[in-house]
Parts: structure tokens; C-alpha cells; sequence
């Protein structure tokens, strides 16, 4: 705003905005999770404490100093990955974390990627014809889509594709080979598709619309350009800042949302899974853990977007 | 032209069907509130998981409890976590992204973008659970916590517009003679917001029985009550054993309501922006 337009400016800019932010979260993680979490002072100490071991432990534990200094202290802990123990296990959280976050990747990766490609495409044909065949049922898909939760969906496909049909495995994750693999992937992958298409197909293809009326586009489309050329080399390319944003910003919600549901119905020990076990048994330094590291992650991923439009897109920067 | 007659205008046409369905809604849970029905959804008969029958029309579930009485009960919850998070997080947006617009460019809007920012980086559910796992047990910790984070989406929009409209001409014309800054919230700027703020607590109903139904399902959900999120929670221990009645019954109360107000909201949507032209498919997403 005050940069004027200048790279530098614009640089020093979008730091600040990001370093208050990552303050901010970190700040929030910090209150809600550490600050009213539960106070380790009482797990070390025996039955009727005196006031005095009372003291002895909180001056230990360092639980007597003030907010600020407590708050300081998490964000060094933080930016060195010293992430404590589990409560429950007595495991380091960082070992925790990495070895839960393959399985998650693993298990949500196929069903979001397919599930992105899958709505782009049928958006593209919808918005190319109007009132057609695939725009009719594009409207149909998407309203049914945004009306159903993720829950029901997977339910529902338990019942259907492991249940009734009884072509896949109810539950686990006994992967170990590629057969293997895509027998436990199959259900969650297929409620993710059907929980994003919803939203995606309706976003994508307003996009697509409004990207259509472009000049660029109707000059294409008038010089006779082949079909496939337009839809990818000017549609494509022009609605790609706000598809990419929208992905980015779908990502922690459809992550953490799917994994938390997909991993605790089927029992599959991802993050999720360690995120929910944490919440349920009051494991307060991998709570800690899970929301203070995604939200900076989500800030960075932000940032470094935000940064790639502005130095890509110059109107961006002025603004 | 002012405001109440526009808007009374713009809700007139709305789409019938979706209306009545609210409406037959809107009366299962007014019928709850009133003790008409859906009292007895904790009382526990003889027969287990008993099919539909005269005396329980949707069956029972497995500890013999009423389905359709669960079912009326958790009409009216939804409809108690739904307006509850629609009003307070959207009065919260408007309030506070209308201070934000109102000075924009001032510290306080500053402080305040700062704060939507921060608050829309946290992803929702683990925010959810952060708030649940600080109040330990507090009953009302899934429904703060929607609040907290649901009015961020209100606040930006409210915050634009409040900046647009600032710049308008009556807004000057007023101040030129001599209304007051509450006088020109109240009577000018409020009236112009109206519509926007309906259409964001139709969203945020939305979300917030959607939300309680992902919630419940994780158990940090509702205590201590029966809600359509507690029956699908339930119901996914049964249906390995083929029983659907809960599943179905929970799951398409919540699919038929979603889907009436999200096309309500999207017909006042239309009737809001002129860009968007009408066309018979679009009424129907």
C-alpha cells in the first residue's frame, strides 16, 4: 500500500504481513492450548502436595513466569522443533508426527488430486455450453454435493463398496504393497471426490465462465482456434490465480477435516488419527503440535502464494 | 426507497418449495420447543432396533430408543446451534467489519484485518478442537467456537462494503445535513448492509449444522444431547450390522434442510447482484 508499486517495498510488505501473522497464530495456538491447556505442575507431583513442592515444581517447570515470557519460550521451542513428549506414549511428537503424516499423505493424496482434475474438467465442458447436457448435471451434482457431509459420504460408501458389495476392506491400513494399497485407498479416495465436487464444481465453473468473456479469449475463439487450444491455453492459464488460491485455502480444511473423519471411521493411523486421540485423552503437547504447526504452515503456504501472484501479476503489487 | 420495502420485495419471490420445507422444519421444531412432540427421545423401550411399526414409525435404535422422536428432537437442536451461530456470528461481523471499514486505514482496522487474518489461518476443525480442549467439557465450547471463527467471513465483506458505500453520495448528502455517525449507521449505512448480512446467516446456518454433525461424529461435538451429528455418530457403530433406519433418517433431515436453504440463499443472492443472470438451471444449485 505504501510501497508505491516498488519490488522492495512490496517485498518488506508482504514480510510484515506475514510475520504478524504467523505472531498471530502462534499467539492463539500458545492461549488455547498451552496457556488454558491442563497444568503440568499436578502430573508430577504425589497426592497432598505442600504449597511449598507446589512451588518447587512450578518454579521448575518454569509455570511461575508470566505470559510473555512463557509465550516467548514456546515460539524458541517451536522454531527448534522441540516438541516435547506424548503424553500418552512417552514418544517424542516429532517421531510421532513423522510417522503419521506419510499415511495421511498417502491416504488423501489420490482422492483431492483426482477430485481437483475430475472438477476442473466437467466445469470447463459446463461453462463451455451453457444449459447443456453436462451443465444440467453439473448443477444437479454440485447441489446434492454442498448438501451432504463428508461423514454421510463416507458412511455411506463403507456400507455400499465394503459392507454390501464387499469389494474392499471396512477398515485399517495394512499396506505393504501396491495391491495392497489401492484396496485401502479406494472408499476414502471416493469421499473425497464426492465431498470436494460440490463446492469445486460450482467455483470452478464461475471462473470459467467469466474467464470466457475475456477478450483474449473471444479473439481466440474468433481466429478459429481449435477447442482443446482454448480451453487450455487461454481458459486455463487466465482462471489459474484464483483456482490456485482456492485450492491452497481448500487444502487445510479438506486435510484436516478429511483426515480427522476418514482415519477415525476407518481406524487408520494418520495425523488425523493423532489429532483425535490427542483431543480425546487430553494430550496436551501433541494438541500443541497439530495446531500450532499447521497453522504456520498454512500462513507460510499463504505467503509464498500471495508473493508469486504479486511478483507474476504487477496490478497485484500496486494495489 | 427505504430498505424494509426493498428487501420485503427481494424475499417475495423466492422459490416455493424450499420455503415450504423450511416451513414443515421450522414447524417439527416448533413443535419440540412448544413440548408437542420429540420429549421422549431419551426413554427407553423394551424392543431393541425394532423395525417401523405403528407404535414407533421410524423404528427404534439399539437401546430401543424412539427414532422419529430423535429425529423431531434434532431438528429443533439444529435449528438452536444454527440461528444461535448465524445471529451472533454475523451481528459480530457486521459490528466489527463496520468499525474496520467505517476507519479504514486507521489503527483500529489495521488491528482488526490483523485479527480475521489470523483468525482464518487456523484451520477450522483443529481450532474447534483447540477451543474445546481449553473449556474441558464446557457445553457451549462447539458453538463459541463457531462463532469465533465464523463471523471473519461477514467481517471482510461488511468491511468492503463499508468502504464503498462511505464514498457514496447520500452518505455525504446526510452528513452534509447534519445526521450524526450513529444516525448514518442506523438509517443509511445498516438498510444498504441488510441483504448481504441475510445471505451470510443463511451461510453461516448452513455451516453451523454441518459443522455439529462433523463434530458430533468426533465426539467434541454437543454433550449430554441428541442432535442429528449424534444419531449419524450413532448409527455408523450400527450400520456394519445393517441397521439403516438412524443413518437415513439423520442424514436426509440434514440433506433436505441444507439443500432448501442454500437455494434460498442463492435465490436472494441473485436478487442481490444484477451480474449474475438468471437462468432456469443455475435456480436449481
Amino acid at each position: 500500500m505504501s510501497a508505491g508499486g516498488s519490488r522492495g517495498g512490496f517485498l518488506l510488505d508482504r514480510l510484515v504481513t506475514a510475520t504478524a501473522l504467523l505472531l498471530g497464530v502462534t499467539l492463539i495456538s500458545f492461549t488455547l492450548t498451552v496457556h488454558f491447556g491442563p497444568d503440568p505442575t499436578w502430573e508430577q507431583l504425589g497426592r497432598n502436595p505442600t504449597p511449598e513442592q507446589i512451588e518447587q515444581v512450578r518454579q521448575a517447570l518454569g509455570q511461575d513466569r508470566g505470559f510473555l515470557p512463557r509465550y516467548a519460550d514456546f515460539l524458541l521451542r517451536l522454531a527448534r522443533l522441540d516438541l516435547g513428549h506424548a503424553l500418552a506414549s512417552g514418544e517424542p511428537v516429532v517421531d510421532l508426527l513423522a510417522r503419521a503424516i506419510p499415511v495421511s499423505l498417502l491416504l488423501l493424496a489420490p482422492g483431492f488430486l483426482i477430485g481437483i482434475v475430475l472438477a476442473l474438467a466437467l466445469a470447463m465442458v459446463a461453462a463451455w455450453r451453457p444449459r447443456g447436457f453436462v451443465d444440467r448435471l453439473c448443477t444437479i451434482v454440485s447441489a446434492t454435493g454442498m448438501s451432504l457431509s463428508l461423514v454421510i459420504i463416507v458412511i455411506a460408501l463403507q456400507a455400499v463398496f465394503a459392507v454390501w458389495l464387499d469389494w474392499f476392506p471396512a477398515r485399517g491400513w495394512r499396506v505393504h504393497d501396491l495391491a495392497s494399497y489401492l484396496r485401502h485407498v479406494t472408499v476414502p479416495s471416493l469421499g473425497l471426490i464426492v465431498a470436494g465436487l460440490g463446492y469445486n464444481l460450482r467455483f470452478f465453473r464461475s471462473v470459467f465462465r467469466n474467464v470466457l468473456h475475456d477478450p483474449p479469449v473471444r479473439t481466440a475463439r474468433a481466429y478459429g482456434f481449435g477447442d482443446g487450444r482454448i480451453a487450455i491455453r487461454y481458459v486455463l492459464r487466465a482462471a489459474a490465480p484464483p483456482i490456485l488460491t482456492r485450492i491452497l485455502v481448500a487444502v487445510p480444511l479438506i486435510v484436516i477435516s478429511g483426515s480427522l473423519i476418514i482415519e477415525k471411521h476407518f481406524g487408520i493411523p494418520g495425523i488425523g488419527m493423532v489429532t483425535w486421540n490427542a483431543m480425546m485423552s487430553g494430550d496436551q503437547p501433541v494438541m500443541m503440535a497439530v495446531v500450532s504447526l499447521s497453522s504456520v504452515l498454512f500462513v507460510l503456504a499463504l505467503s509464498v502464494t500471495d508473493l508469486l501472484t504479486g511478483l507474476l501479476d504487477p496490478k497485484v503489487r500496486g494495489a | 426507497m427505504t430498505a424494509p420495502v426493498t428487501l420485503r420485495r427481494r424475499l417475495a419471490g423466492l422459490d416455493r418449495l424450499p420455503v415450504a420445507l423450511m416451513a414443515v422444519f421450522l414447524a417439527a421444531a416448533a413443535g419440540v420447543w412448544c413440548g408437542l412432540w420429540g420429549t421422549d427421545w431419551s426413554t427407553i423401550s423394551g424392543t431393541l432396533r425394532e423395525p417401523p411399526s405403528p407404535e414407533h414409525w421410524l423404528g427404534t435404535n439399539r437401546l430401543g430408543q424412539d427414532i422419529l422422536e430423535r429425529l423431531l428432537a434434532g431438528t429443533a437442536t439444529a435449528f438452536e446451534v444454527g440461528l444461535l451461530v448465524a445471529v451472533a456470528s454475523v451481528a459480530l461481523g457486521a459490528a466489527l467489519g463496520g468499525l474496520a471499514g467505517f476507519h479504514a486505514g486507521r489503527r483500529i482496522d489495521t488491528l482488526l484485518t490483523w485479527v480475521i487474518g489470523t483468525i482464518d489461518a487456523i484451520p477450522f476443525y483443529l481450532f474447534v478442537a483447540a477451543i474445546a480442549f481449553a473449556m474441558r467439557g464446557w457445553p457451549g465450547a462447539m458453538q463459541l467456537a463457531m462463532i469465533l471463527s465464523f463471523w471473519t467471513l461477514t467481517a471482510r465483506l461488511v468491511r468492503t462494503e463499508s468502504m464503498r458505500l462511505r464514498e457514496r453520495e447520500f452518505i455525504a448528502a446526510a452528513r452534509a445535513s447534519g445526521s450524526t455517525n450513529r444516525r448514518i449507521l442506523l438509517r443509511h449505512i445498516l438498510p444498504n448492509l441488510a441483504p448481504l448480512l441475510l445471505v451470510q446467516a443463511s451461510l453461516a446456518f448452513v455451516a453451523a449444522v454441518k459443522a455439529e454433525v462433523v463434530l458430533s461424529f468426533l465426539g467434541i461435538g454437543l454433550q449430554d444431547s441428541i442432535s442429528w451429528g449424534i444419531m449419524i455418530a450413532e448409527a455408523s457403530q450400527e450400520i456394519l450390522a445393517g441397521h439403516f433406519t438412524n443413518f437415513i433418517a439423520a442424514s436426509l433431515a440434514l440433506f433436505v434442510l441444507v439443500l432448501s436453504i442454500n437455494s434460498l440463499s442463492d435465490g436472494l443472492q441473485e436478487r442481490l447482484d444484477p451480474r449474475v443472470r438468471r437462468t432456469p438451471t443455475e435456480r436449481l444449485a
